[in-house]
């Protein structure tokens, strides 16, 4: 099996290669070089970062944002890790606390990881392989989000998950410390688990730590920084781990500033503001869209522009009228003007126009698009008149519509977008702006009636599955419960078929694998659950002093790369 | 008295009660609320969910679960937040209140002497030009929404006149802290401080004067300035004295209500991270335990500030002691 | 009864109750005299006039917003027009227009032309701002009148009720009164939206769906029932212990009778000094509401909607976000003034000079 995914080439538009070029070579060349030289002359100072509102829980195994995410790079490891490396080369799986990503045995069901000896934790304790099968153990006691999606493979998950307290994993997870070893035993083969290990979820934590989500209380860890202090309502302050020695460029280099500040409550225009004159360094949220041509024309050095494994799109609930007619659904494929959505979303240069579900450069995607005026590869512009036929032939004219979106400029001016292509196509149609916090559990949950949606979602880690399985398998829908990822909540009995078989394929042929999801993608389109609107690029508005700004596919900016100095 | 005194008491902690149990029904009333999902996280499976809510004790009856969040909220003080796990709700009060304390206090510096300063000019240039602008400028600062006003004023200093010399020294919205950075603090409060002052400079400067002018009327005005005394001394120890008896009674109920959180809007315009900004976070959130030690806290506030106007009002006019 | 009822604070200007001799006033009972009178002295009163012919304005031109929309504007301001193209001085532009400088991010709608179309410019859905201005006022005005109608009904009901019958009846209707007095009016505001607005209310056959105008309009006539409600109760009371209402009780005219000659015409006449005041109020409060997109939702515009929208375009389109503004500010202004002049016009110690 392949877990070196295909090295992906950035596509970039052409207004933009410059620009990337530049980008791409610079992080290049960081890395060739020397890397004690570049450290003696940038070593120092202090990053700032900035964010409207903090993410929640510092506990790794809990927080699930991408916010976080980002942060847990340089703070936890796994046994193995994505490569912290620019560009697609960070979808590479790299060994962390193990010393080499192992081969499977016992027919891909078992696999044996040697624990790198001499690492530390922040507390100065040495990292071993009981800390290795405590942390897992701990996934379950704290009840983290993914036991019952990334970890329940694991031979004894289904016990840990029906009763946590008395979660052993035996037979799942067992370490010898004199051997040093710890070996996983799956209860099936799968081709992914080495992404579900590099994810912070799966981070190894001290054994002694607490058996409750860790709140706003830090935990030792095994990266260069650690996480000194966090108050969600004020800053998060990082300092160099003072255990730390750097054992692996790739899985975790140390870091060039003294320390990271994270501060929580600036609004996005202040955040500009403070860029532009200097006072912090990055900001994580979106660049508000009136200063985009500002900061795009003034100050476009400062500004990174790169592709994100992801897509906006809008779920049409299959079990409520009017989208429980696949004309309907249909017919907003064809209605949708996704230009004029990338312009919501900030222009040509930050979304890319799509009417399929993996995005480009994914693995499994194949450029296709079924909702156009001329049916091809790419989507050219909406046809109106076949979406107002189909409408016509499902005899729904004039039924009442609400879309449901995120309460932030964006999602709002999109929902609102859609709303009036509904109106346009005869329905009388509202939109619906509710706080981002709920919004997202909100359309999940059938309860609510909620007929279409605007949603997101940002791959976890590059696999085909984490997109089509994960949105739209019928294991996904379930009825009257806030977790319900396939907000469609459509079940389609055939292709969930076929999103097995693709997983299996995966095991011993991943571009056999990748070919059976393309299609997959294409199956779903026809019955048109969702309507996909576009594959949004990441914009990084960073401060002048930022030097060696490197993007990494799965984890965005490394900031660890960084210098201010 | 002494009983007067405990009835007061009781009546106040009867309406807190009510507030807490008001907040507590409306919250479990909302559609979409569940926060077992919200705590368990993005793409949790339902086994997931189920064990949050019992760990979280969401299965049990409304009345139990209200008694124990009351009680982890006043005694034992360790209620945490529904979104921002671990984050715990009476320090997070605790430290967003300086920064409302701060905005309302100097917006109230402002409006006091800015409401004095109108009331007294216009009542003194009875009638004239001077008055009917001072009460329409008045009426302006009653008319514009301080949301609104806000904005405006962010669009003057932060963007369009920030490059002159008037508005270069503005820094960037948000709040610093009194004590580490005092200069730093004053800056960035000072407009704030005027969007929020100009409402209430406009309604005290009219209630003034509409007091002082009565009061020119009455007898006891009429017979100091027979007597001869000059119009600043009259003004001063005879109109202004009795005038400003409703006007403290006002700022205390103001005062009370805007520390409380009330001056929201001001704070979600200028990006300061206090109580009222705190509230409407939580309340978009639908972050029950956050929203209950808000609302009580800026109940709190507007309770007692009731009781003392009341205090204060049987102590400066024996009128109100007879009935 | 504390004096502290009849001030209540937010962020907004709530009006002071009206101070009318009580005596003097309520002997007069109803009839034409003090109507008449206050018509007479409102007609001479120069602001007033001015205030009333801004306002006369403001409701006509809400009114002919569909015209407007249809004959000038020439433009659907409920419709996205993200691909839309206009001629301007014989050039073809697009409404929204890509940046062109620099790394070319951004899109921006296209700014004021002072011509019959986009008037004030597009918003971030390419939208006619003039259009929108105009039917937003009409959202704005209906549902302020709206409001202040629910709440002064309300509020005098609770009010007679409770001075009325006194006893127990005012012991729980004032407690209910104390509870929402002292939950701040924004924050009630906004708890109430947030739970109505995802699905709506349904009592028995009524049902209110959460995109219906009436939701703002029952939420902000609730929240400011306490404050009317108590200078009513307030008022009754001391009416009933006054003399000629004591002298009637002992003439033995029933109770029915006393209220309906003598103390409804009198609150009546203090309800319709709050009437312009309490306009104002709502107006503020509902583009508040709006402006934390919990008011009027999408595509629906009010005032505060159109603020809303305005705010993500502050720094490139500052009109969208002024125009609106000054909208409101001129409106509550000219209520503001009638509502003075009414106050000043029905109290009787006001000389007919």
């Amino acid at each position: 099996m392949t877990m070196h995914l295909k090295q992906l080439t950035r596509q970039a538009g052409a207004m933009l290669a410059t620009c990337l070029l530049a980008q791409t070579a610079l992080g290049g060349v960081a890395v060739a070089q020397d890397r004690a030289a570049l450290m003696s002359a940038h070593r120092g100072g202090t990053i700032t970062l900035a964010a409207v509102s903090a993410a929640g829980t510092v506990d790794p195994m809990i927080n699930y944002t991408a916010q976080f995410w980002q942060i847990f790079q340089m703070t936890y490891d796994g046994l193995v890790k994505f490569k912290q490396a620019g560009g697609a080369e960070g979808f590479e799986i790299v060994p962390a606390l193990a010393e080499e990503v192992p081969k499977p045995t016992n027919d891909g069901k078992t696999y044996v990881f040697k624990i790198r000896k001499g690492i530390k934790f922040s507390n100065g304790k040495e990292v071993t392989p009981s800390d290795v099968v405590a942390s897992f153990q701990r996934i379950f006691k704290i009840k983290g989000p993914t036991t019952g999606s990334f970890y329940n493979g694991i031979v004894g998950a289904d016990k840990c998950i029906a009763d946590a307290a008395s979660c052993t994993l035996e037979g799942g997870v067992t370490g010898d410390d004199a051997a040093g070893t710890v070996t996983i035993n799956l209860v099936a083969p799968d081709a992914e688990i080495f992404s579900k290990l590099a994810v912070p979820h799966a981070s190894i934590v001290p054994a002694d730590t607490p058996l409750t989500d860790a709140g706003t209380t830090p935990i030792p860890g095994t990266g260069a920084y650690m996480i000194a202090s966090y108050d969600p309502n004020s800053e998060m302050v990082l300092k160099r781990n003072p255990s730390f020695k750097e054992w692996s460029v790739d899985a975790q280099p140390d870091g060039y500033a003294d320390e990271v500040v994270y501060k929580f409550g600036l609004t996005e225009e202040a955040a500009i503001n403070a860029i532009i004159n200097g006072q912090i360094d990055w900001m994580f949220d979106t660049p508000p869209s009136d200063r985009l041509p500002e900061i795009g024309a003034k100050y476009a050095s400062q500004v990174h522009i790169d592709p994100l494994a992801a897509f906006w799109y809008a779920p049409m609930n299959t079990n409520l009228a009017p989208f429980d007619n696949v004309k309907v659904r249909q017919a907003v494929n064809y209605a949708l003007d996704r230009d004029a959505l990338v312009g919501l979303f900030g222009g040509d240069v930050l979304g890319q126009p799509v009417c399929q579900i993996l995005p480009p450069d994914f693995p499994g995607h194949v450029d296709s698009c079924l909702y156009t005026k001329s049916p091809g590869e790419t989507w050219s512009e909406p046809d109106m008149e076949k979406a107002q036929a189909l409408v016509d032939e499902s005899g729904t004219k004039g039924q009442k519509v609400t879309v449901i979106a995120e309460d932030n400029a964006v999602a709002r001016g999109i929902g609102t977008y859609i709303a009036s292509v509904l109106t346009e196509l005869g329905y009388d149609a509202s939109m619906k702006a509710i706080s981002p916090n709920i919004q997202f559990t909100y359309i999940q949950n059938t309860n609510n009636n909620v007929q279409i949606s605007v949603s997101q979602w940002y791959q976890d880690y590059p696999a085909a599955s984490n997109f089509l399985n994960v949105l739209l398998s019928c294991s996904s829908f379930n009825k009257g419960s806030d977790a319900s990822i396939n907000i469609a909540g459509y079940c389609n009995k055939e292709l969930d078929a076929r999103m097995k078989q693709a997983m299996t394929k995966a095991l011993t042929d991943q571009d056999a694998a990748n070919a059976i999801w393309a299609d997959v993608d294409k199956g779903f389109m026809e019955q048109a659950p969702i309507a996909p609107l576009f594959t949004p690029k990441s914009v990084n508005f960073t401060s002048a002093r930022l030097g060696n700004y490197v993007f990494n596919k799965q984890n965005r900016w490394i900031i660890s790369h960084s210098w201010v100095k | 008295m002494f009983f007067a005194v405990l009835q007061r008491l009781g009546q106040m902690l009867f309406v807190m009660i009510g507030i807490s149990a008001l907040v507590f029904l409306i919250f479990f009333a909302t559609p979409g609320s569940d926060p077992a999902a919200r705590l368990a996280g993005r793409n949790a499976s339902p086994e997931t969910v189920e064990a949050i809510r019992k760990d979280f004790g969401f299965d049990r009856p409304l009345p139990v679960q209200y008694v124990i969040m009351m009680n982890r909220l006043f005694v034992t003080q360790d209620l945490t937040s529904f979104v921002n796990r671990g984050l715990r709700i009476v320090p997070a009060v605790a430290q967003a209140a300086p920064v409302t304390l701060s905005l309302v206090a100097g917006a109230a510096v402002l409006w006091v002497v800015g409401g004095i300063l109108v009331g007294v000019v216009a009542a003194l240039a009875r009638d004239t030009l001077l008055d009917r602008g001072l009460m329409v400028l008045a009426l302006i600062g009653v008319s514009m929404p301080v949301y609104w006003l806000g904005e405006v004023m962010n669009l003057v200093t932060q963007s369009r006149f920030h490059d002159t010399i008037l508005f270069s020294w503005v820094p960037s919205l948000g709040y610093k802290p009194l004590l580490t950075d005092p200069w730093g603090w004053f800056k960035t409060l000072l407009i704030p401080w005027f969007t929020l002052a100009a409402l209430y400079i406009g309604i005290y400067g009219r209630v003034l004067r509409a007091n002082l002018v009565e009061a020119y009327q009455e007898d006891f005005i009429r017979t100091a300035r027979a007597k001869g005394l000059s119009p600043a001394r009259v003004m001063v120890r005879h109109a202004l004295r009795t005038s400003l008896i409703p006007f403290v009674t006002m700022f205390g109920l103001d005062f009370g209500v805007l520390v409380g959180g009330s001056a929201l809007l001001t704070e979600v315009v200028f990006g300061l991270n206090g109580v009222g900004r705190l509230t409407y976070q939580a309340l978009l959130n639908l972050d029950l335990p956050m929203v209950l030690g808000t609302v009580m806290y800026a109940s709190f506030f507007v309770v007692l500030a009731n009781a003392l106007v009341d205090v204060v009002y049987v102590l400066i006019d024996p009128r109100v002691r007879e009935s | 009864m504390s004096i502290s009822s009849d001030i209540a604070s937010t962020e907004a200007y709530v009006p002071d109750v009206p101070t009318l001799d009580l005596e003097e006033d309520a002997v007069r009972g109803s009839g034409a005299g003090p109507w008449r009178r206050a018509w007479l002295l409102m007609r001479r009163d120069k602001p007033t006039i001015i205030a009333a012919v801004v306002l006369i304005l403001v409701v006509l031109s809400s009114l002919s917003a569909p015209l407007y929309a249809e004959y000038v504007a020439a433009s659907d301001p409920f419709r996205s027009n993200l691909s839309a193209r206009i001629t301007i001085d014989g050039k073809r532009v697009k409404v929204m227009q890509a940046s062109t400088e620099g790394l070319g991010l951004g899109v921006t709608p296209i700014g004021p032309t002072y011509g019959t179309q986009y008037f004030l410019g597009a918003d971030t859905q390419g939208r006619d701002v003039a259009a929108r201005l105009l039917y937003g006022g009409r959202n704005s005005l209906l549902i302020a009148t709206s409001a202040t109608a629910i709440c002064l009904v309300l509020a005098a009901i609770i009010g007679i009720t409770a001075g009325f019958f006194g006893g127990i009846t005012d012991q729980i209707l004032s407690r209910i009164l104390d509870i929402l007095w002292a939950f701040p009016v924004y924050l009630l505001a906004i708890s109430l939206s947030i739970v109505l607005l995802s699905h709506g209310i349904v009592i028995g056959p009524l049902e209110i769906t959460g995109d219906s105008l009436l939701l703002p309009i029952v939420i902000i006539g609730i929240i400011y029932v306490p404050y009317v409600a108590r200078p009513v109760r307030g008022r009754v009371m001391a009416l009933k212990r006054s003399e000629f209402v004591l002298a009637a009780t002992g003439l033995g005219i029933p109770a029915w009778r006393i209220l309906v000659n003598d103390i409804l015409p009198n609150v009546s006449t203090m309800l319709i000094v709050f009437v312009p005041l309490m306009m104002a109020l709502n107006i503020i409060t509902e583009s508040s509401l709006s402006f934390l997109s919990i008011g009027v939702q999408a595509p629906d515009a009010s005032w505060g909607t159109i603020i809303q929208d305005g705010q993500t375009l502050l720094y490139t389109r500052p009109a969208v976000a002024l125009a609106p503004g000054i909208a409101i500010a001129l409106t509550v202004l000219s209520l503001n003034v009638l509502g003075d002049s009414i106050r000043d016009a029905l109290d009787p110690r006001t000389k007919l000079a």
